[in-house]
């Protein structure tokens, strides 16, 4: 398996008890989603090592978890250690929510300009996320907000968009 | 220090001028400004500015939550990218 088909799911934190029990952090919108997890994979050296779950209990956005056949020492080694999961495992989002992985490739038409380009990645800034839009080798930098978006046409491969008026002249005239 | 009350928040006049036009108009337009030490009033919510970054203009749509911030603090000037020869780590 390998990193870039995988979504980071949280952070092992700290050991439990005398069991080789752990916690991690989720780092997730619905922690509740994976309470019934049976396997992980556990970055290892920048490798990604397949863990089985003997157990979890989830308590708001961390996890008490004993992996299978790992006692208390072994544990110890894992804390720190970054947990992924495959991309498939994601819930689907429908309407005009989306994951930012799965939307890269998709065309930009926005109401007034018509085909803006196409998506070549998210910048993920803390305020605000940004569509960076590539139009003949320009770059188009658009806000990711429900105000600005119309819907998004997974089928399509298509994003409809409502830019502020001039938005995209400013990249586009430049 | 913070900046004395009698003086108010510091706003770039002309872009003061144009957000309130703008929002007077009920238009939504982006505005270009290169004063990222502009303090968002009230009147910017629902206006998408583009700030400067010293390269590009980084278009920020303002919401509630931003009043009282710079504009300088939504567009970052510096993106990092990892630190040197961490990719080689892991295979050590």
């Amino acid at each position: 398996m390998d990193k870039k088909d995988c979504f980071n799911l949280g952070k092992i934190t700290k050991p439990v008890g005398l069991k080789g029990e752990v916690v991690f952090f989720l780092d997730v919108d619905e922690p509740s989603y994976y309470a019934s997890l049976d396997s992980v994979f556990v970055e290892v050296k920048n490798h990604l090592v397949p863990y089985f779950i003997e157990s979890i209990r989830i308590n708001g956005n961390k996890a008490t978890v004993r992996f299978e056949g790992i006692n208390r020492e072994e544990s110890l080694a894992l804390i720190g250690c970054e947990l992924y999961l495959p991309l498939e495992l994601l819930p689907k989002l429908t309407g005009k929510k989306f994951y930012f992985h799965e939307i890269i490739g998709f065309r930009v038409v926005d109401s007034q300009k018509g085909d803006i380009g196409t998506v070549a990645s998210v910048i993920d800034f803390p305020a605000q996320p940004l569509f960076q839009i590539t139009n003949n080798g320009t770059e188009i930098l658009l806000p990711i907000i429900d105000q600005l978006i119309d819907d998004v046409d997974r089928a399509n491969k298509t994003i409809s968009v409502t830019a502020p008026n001039g938005l995209i002249d400013i990249y586009l005239k430049n | 220090m913070s900046r004395s009350l009698k003086k108010g928040p510091y706003i770039f006049h002309k872009l003061e001028k144009r957000v309130v036009e703008a929002a007077q108009s009920n238009k939504k337009v982006t505005i270009k400004t290169w004063s990222r030490a502009s303090m968002i009033s009230p009147d910017f919510v629902g206006q998408t500015i583009a700030v400067h970054n010293g390269n590009k203009f980084i278009p920020v749509y303002v919401t509630e939550n931003m009043v009282g911030h710079k504009l300088g603090e939504f567009a970052p000037t510096r993106i990092f990218r990892g630190h040197a020869g961490q990719k080689d780590k892991g295979n050590k």
